[in-house]
């Protein structure tokens, strides 16, 4: 569904670039004043303005009033779906979202939220990073709609984005109208997990908090409680029980199962690789839904297997230095 | 990667193509026709059952076969009915191969092209009003190209509307301020005119009285002062000296014959006419013309004639008198011309002028004029034919004849009587529209009649067809011919309602031919100059009308960004008049506060009020939010509004 | 009707000092038919309001401690063959009440964790291809110990959209601690409060809830407040939680006295409906950030 659009060609040089205003802004959000808005007729445009011109000529050959009307008619349309076309892109509001962290190489969709600021609806909105171009959508009035905007990755780390262009050909795709939004938001892309499962890896580091995984969790006594239908036997304090009215159940806590470390040590070969294979491990460990921690030369995360561990560890090994 | 366009894009682009084709329906033969409606719906069939699309080798046969087809219908592609036909046609074999917006953007913009063609064929009142369905639709139609969902139907229709009534200004001054140029810039084409009626060069039988049949108008003429009498009302058109058996022609401009001499006295009679496209040199003018537009030129026997045929309409100012003495002395050569007959015809003519031998000039006359009014002459659009011998058999046997009849027998019967005649055609009289206080004279008031040479009083005009039928020259022709004649309905004196509403269409009709369609180069110079008091040359006139387009255009966008209003309900408008009350002491409520909060905090700021205010917001929650809010809560919102601003203050 | 549910708010006071709202919100949802989990750490009050809700409103309640070594079966319930009449025997679990009070939901494995919110969303049990009914009107108030705690089986997201409401009690004001001190309050006091309402009564209410009015207007805002959260949040509000909102915001204005739903009334029950459907990344102040961050 993307259309090629020749004023584009032009944007992507750099010299270009340096004359355009760009709606900058500090925070996520910016809105789009009337400066900012840049406007080109399309070939269509062209193509229309050949036909004014022949109408033109065959008007004055011919001595026609009528042709003449028409003539400027088409031209005074031409005139008035440029401030159309201009309208329909002024005073958009344009925040960015969130970006959904990507492992570098995959594409992954930044979420702007478009959203209308003058009580009018907008019409055949495309936001695009210049590369590509995407997504058309209308916007309500007094609404906003959100565009998922593709953006492919490469390297590891915090990116901020790329130039965002909102673009616009209603009403009558003769006339181009965009603006280029830069803000300072910053998508995570994790490093690229490599190809390669090292078996030996994911076994169990014995090194570290040793021990058989069977009584992990009765190491530490942490307490009494009631007895309550259902506790093992084998817990109930006696003891404790004996000098009271009714059963006590002792209380412990511990890690429950055994942790699987995951070593920037146990890892070969230069940095990148390295990451890249932690990655790989750290991926596989929370598919397996073992609990996992992982020790970087700046960093160590404790053992768990929540979500949210799973992406810190990406986090970290995105950040490395 | 193509952008393809959708089934409901592709409906509004045959509607629009449709339309089209239906207002150039006048001007493109059937076969035509025929051939974009069949492709227009196979279009659509492929679309709706799911049809394969022609491929380039299928539509190859189909387009060289029209390509003749119109080369056999026109005789080649050049010209304006071949060109047309070529581009519609070919216009609707596109959309079988239309596919992509490429496609689509290409056939629109032909489309527009088409409706621009319309006006080489005519431009009346009525082919405006026909432009104006296929200019929406177009512009729908590209509208809806542009937008990525479907929308009502309504929706591109009324935003078209919108987007060329906002036009409308721009075009207007484009209109009036963009700099004409006088055309042409290049050859027209040979049939661009092959459709005007008028006088012609010479004069046959049958010429004037077919020119009668026609209701078209010739010219419209608008006086000064007071519209002379309609028996002075001799619209001069060309002077035919030479007669070749029934045929008279003008005399050749290579003799050089020179200026007859002109005396006027009496009041000038001065006019504006606004003529018809004719296709020929002449400019039409009262008997006699002193002043002539610039440009155009006087024939030695005061015709008028332009620099190049009339092919648009033009209006030009002259000055005439109807008392004048035209010739006064006759050089030899032009005694000779004016007294030419071929020898040898009309026997009994001559035999009947031998007896008048002994008679004056003036005599001659009388005698000529007294054989038409006592023998039973009869003024008829239908004279029976005539023999070789035409003004013998007119004379003597059919005695039934038109103006051009009675003019030439009388001019004859002169010649032959040794008396300097010629016969001048042109347009008698005139019909007065009361509405625009003007004149319309039509085809059907072509006229000839005829101009003798007397000593001492020089050319005289005599109009034979006054003594068959004195009403055509008194009243006009609708007087002069029984009803039965096939005279045009507008030129018939029955019917008074429909001439009277006629009349008032033909006011509206003058007035656009006045200032739309004779809106030239000249026209807006004298309306630029009436305008501002003085006159613009170029560069000013391009200055004002771009400053004029910026100013419209800063006007139309500022109406067009301004904000819409959202609707309140009248809770709501009190509640804001209210909320625009405690703005005053520094509170505001937040986008994201509900009302109650807001009236703990304000209470909290004006403690005294506390208890109102909470009233306030209860009421206002009730009246927006509740089942069915009880009619007496808004009286109730707004008394404690009311109450509060006094407190207030 | 409004004095019942004032009454009912007026005898639990009594007990749990200082909590009025609550006490209100956790009346709000079962009034709303939803399940409620109390999360808070221990000693805070958790059970004492829940037995205090249970007793006050004259239903007939169970308590389960839950361990990592409970099984399905004890909570639902077990066939047991009977010698006598030689068949299977259904003993119905503790779950067979108005209220079950599910203690420490999180020390439970997740089959048995999964098991209790079947049951809670269907309302039945299935136990060897009978189905019981469970008794109406039925609760199922759990408690859940905040402090990530090792040894524990956290519900998960999709397990947390059962409960409608999630609330957290917080210390008691000043003014109620040192009515506590006194032994004023507490849980002492539960044994001794009067039932002022019955299940059927309960059940009535229950069905008024749903006649309250929700007005287009606000229905606007509360459609701009899930949107809201499907912009912000790696998983925003489910339709599930959009309808348990609007419940709520109609049983609350029901408690307040109302029988239409006005935008205070949403943000009064937002955050704890909300809070426990929303993926936070520990942002503790999320539906402060919903709500001023959506224009009514």
């Amino acid at each position: 569904m993307s259309v090629k659009l020749w004023p584009l060609i032009f944007l992507k040089r750099a010299w270009w670039q340096q004359w355009l205003r760009v709606s900058k802004s500090t925070q996520n959000i910016a809105l789009l004043n009337a400066r900012q808005i840049y406007i080109l007729p399309t070939r269509w445009g062209l193509l229309y303005a050949v036909m004014l011109i022949a109408l033109l000529i065959g008007s004055i050959n011919y001595s026609l009033s009528l042709g003449f009307y028409v003539t400027f008619l088409l031209a005074s349309l031409g005139n008035i779906a440029m401030l159309h076309t201009w309208r329909n892109l002024v005073h958009l509001q344009v925040a960015v979202l969130k970006a959904n962290p990507v492992f570098a190489g995959d594409g992954t969709d930044v979420i702007f939220n478009i959203s209308d600021t003058k009580n009018r609806p907008r019409y055949a909105i495309t936001a695009s990073f210049l590369e590509n171009n995407h997504l058309t959508q209308n916007i309500s009035a007094n609404d906003s709609q959100l565009f998922p905007v593709p953006l492919a990755t490469s390297k590891r780390g915090l990116h901020t984005l790329p130039r965002l262009t909102l673009n616009t050909q209603f009403p009558l795709n003769l006339l181009h109208a965009w603006a280029v939004i830069e803000n300072p938001f910053q998508v995570l892309v994790y490093p690229k997990p490599s190809d390669l499962i090292e078996p030996q890896a994911l076994s169990f580091d014995s090194s570290t908090q040793g021990g058989s995984q069977l009584n992990k969790g009765d190491e530490d006594f942490n307490g009494h409680k009631n007895y309550q239908f259902g506790d093992s036997p084998s817990r109930i304090d006696w003891k404790a029980s004996s000098r009271s009215i009714g059963l006590f159940t002792k209380l412990y806590s511990g890690t429950g199962s055994s942790a699987l470390w995951l070593d920037w040590e146990a890892t070969i070969g230069e940095k990148e690789a390295r990451i890249s294979q932690l990655t790989r491990w750290v991926i596989d460990a929370q598919a397996s839904q073992k609990i996992y921690g992982l020790k970087l030369p700046n960093i160590i995360l404790q053992p768990s297997n929540t979500e949210s561990h799973y992406h810190q560890a990406l986090t970290a090994l995105a950040m490395l230095d | 990667m193509p952008h393809y366009l959708n089934v409901y894009q592709l409906k509004w682009l045959l509607l629009s193509l449709a339309v089209v084709l239906v207002s150039h329906v006048a001007n493109l033969p059937v076969w035509v026709i025929a051939a974009s409606a069949t492709f227009g719906t196979w279009r659509y069939c492929i679309e709706k059952y799911q049809w394969p699309m022609p491929k380039a080798w299928q539509l190859l046969p189909i387009t060289l076969l029209i390509c003749i087809g119109i080369i056999f219908t026109f005789k080649g592609f050049f010209g304006r009915d071949a060109s047309l036909s070529l581009l519609v046609v070919m216009c609707s074999l596109k959309l079988l191969e239309t596919k992509t917006l490429r496609d689509y953007m290409l056939v629109i913009v032909l489309g527009y092209f088409l409706v621009g063609n319309l006006f080489l064929f005519n431009q009346t009142i009525a082919t405006f009003l026909v432009s104006i369905p296929p200019l929406i639709l177009l512009t729908a139609t590209l509208i809806n190209t542009s937008l990525p969902t479907i929308q009502s139907i309504q929706f591109s229709f009324k935003l078209a509307c919108q987007l060329l009534l906002q036009a409308v200004p721009v075009m207007l001054i484009l209109f009036v301020l963009f700099p004409r140029i006088p055309g042409p810039l290049w050859g027209l084409p040979q049939n661009a005119n092959n459709a005007m009626s008028g006088l012609g060069d010479s004069l046959q039988f049958g010429n004037i009285s077919n020119l009668t049949k026609n209701s078209a108008i010739a010219f419209r003429a608008q006086f000064k002062g007071a519209i002379p009498a309609n028996n002075q009302l001799y619209w001069r058109g060309p002077v035919l000296w030479h007669q070749k058996n029934q045929n008279w022609t003008m005399s050749s401009a290579k003799i050089g014959l020179p200026l007859e001499k002109l005396t006027v006295q009496g009041a000038p009679i001065q006019y504006a006419i606004t003529l018809e496209p004719h296709n020929r040199l002449w400019l039409l003018m009262l008997d006699m013309p002193t002043t002539i537009p610039q440009k155009a030129k006087l024939t030695h026997d005061y015709s008028v004639l332009a620099d190049r045929p009339v092919r648009t309409r033009m209006r030009y100012e002259a000055t005439s008198f109807n008392q004048y003495q035209l010739g006064t002395s006759l050089s030899e050569r032009e005694k000779l011309l004016s007294l030419q007959i071929n020898e040898g015809e009309n026997p009994k003519t001559i035999e009947l002028v031998k007896t008048w031998e002994h008679l004056s000039a003036a005599d001659k006359i009388n005698a000529a004029l007294n054989l038409y009014r006592q023998q039973d002459f009869f003024y008829t659009l239908q004279p029976p034919r005539l023999s070789k011998n035409s003004v013998d058999d007119f004379l003597f046997n059919t005695k039934r004849g038109f103006c051009e009849h009675y003019a030439t027998s009388f001019v004859y019967l002169m010649r032959a009587a040794s008396v300097p005649a010629r016969i001048v055609t042109g347009y008698q009289g005139g019909e007065f529209n009361p509405n625009g206080n003007y004149l319309i004279v039509r085809q059907s008031d072509a006229h000839a009649w005829a101009e003798v040479w007397l000593q001492d009083k020089g050319w005289v005009r005599v109009d034979p067809t006054a003594a068959v039928s004195p009403e055509r020259i008194e009243f006009g022709i609708s007087e002069a011919l029984s009803n039965t004649d096939e005279l045009p309905i507008m030129a018939r004196k029955d019917y008074p309602w429909l001439k009277k509403a006629y009349l008032n269409w033909d006011s509206v009709n003058n007035g656009w031919n006045q200032w739309v369609l004779g809106y030239d180069d000249k026209k807006q110079l004298d309306f630029l100059k009436k305008l501002t008091g003085k006159g613009l040359n170029l560069q000013e006139m391009l200055i004002w009308m771009m400053a004029m387009i910026v100013l419209v255009m800063v006007a139309t966008s500022y109406f067009l960004i301004k904000q819409n209003k959202t609707k309140l309900n009248p809770a709501q408008h009190l509640y804001a008049r209210y909320l625009n009350q405690l703005k005053r002491t520094g509170l505001e409520p937040r986008s994201s506060e509900a009302a109650l909060d807001f009236a703990q905090r304000a209470a909290a700021v004006l403690p005294n009020q506390k208890q109102l205010i909470i009233e306030i917001a209860q009421r206002y929650n009730a009246l927006m939010y509740s089942a069915s809010p009880k009619p007496e809560l808004l009286d109730e919102l707004a008394q404690r509004i009311k109450q509060l601003k006094i407190k207030t203050l | 009707m409004q004095n019942t549910i004032n009454a009912i708010i007026q005898a639990a006071s009594q007990v749990i000092l200082g909590k009025e709202s609550h006490i209100k919100l956790s009346l709000t949802c079962l009034l709303a038919g939803g399940h409620l989990l109390i999360e808070d750490l221990p000693g805070m009050g958790k059970t004492t309001l829940a037995h205090t809700l249970a007793q006050v409103l004259g239903l007939s309640f169970r308590r389960t401690q839950f361990t990592s070594d409970l099984l399905p079966a004890d909570i639902i319930g077990v066939s047991v063959f009977d010698r006598n009449t030689s068949n299977f025997q259904f003993h119905p679990g503790p779950i067979f009440s108005n209220v079950l009070l599910a203690d420490e939901i999180n020390r439970a494995t997740p089959k048995t964790q999964s098991a209790l919110l079947e049951a809670m969303e269907e309302h039945q049990v299935t136990v060897d291809g009978n189905t019981h009914l469970l008794p109406s009107p039925f609760f199922v108030i759990a408690t859940q110990n905040p402090k990530h705690h090792i040894g524990t089986f956290a519900l998960p997201e999709s397990q947390l959209d059962r409960f409608l409401m999630r609330i957290t009690l917080g210390y008691p004001d000043s003014q109620s601690e040192r009515a506590l001190l006194q032994n004023k309050g507490g849980r002492a006091n539960a044994q001794h409060i009067q039932a002022v309402c019955d299940g059927e009564t309960l059940l009535k209410l229950q069905q008024n809830v749903s006649h309250v009015h929700v007005s287009d207007a606000l229905l606007d805002y509360l459609q701009a407040l899930i949107q809201y959260t499907r912009t912000q949040f790696n998983t925003g509000l489910s339709p599930r939680a959009g309808l348990g909102l609007r419940q709520c915001a109609q049983a609350w204005a029901m408690c307040e006295g109302r029988d239409f739903v006005i935008p205070e009334d949403i943000q009064a029950v937002l955050p704890s409906v909300v809070t426990h459907r929303l993926q936070t990344d520990g942002n503790i102040n999320i539906a402060k950030q919903i709500l001023d961050n959506v224009a009514i």
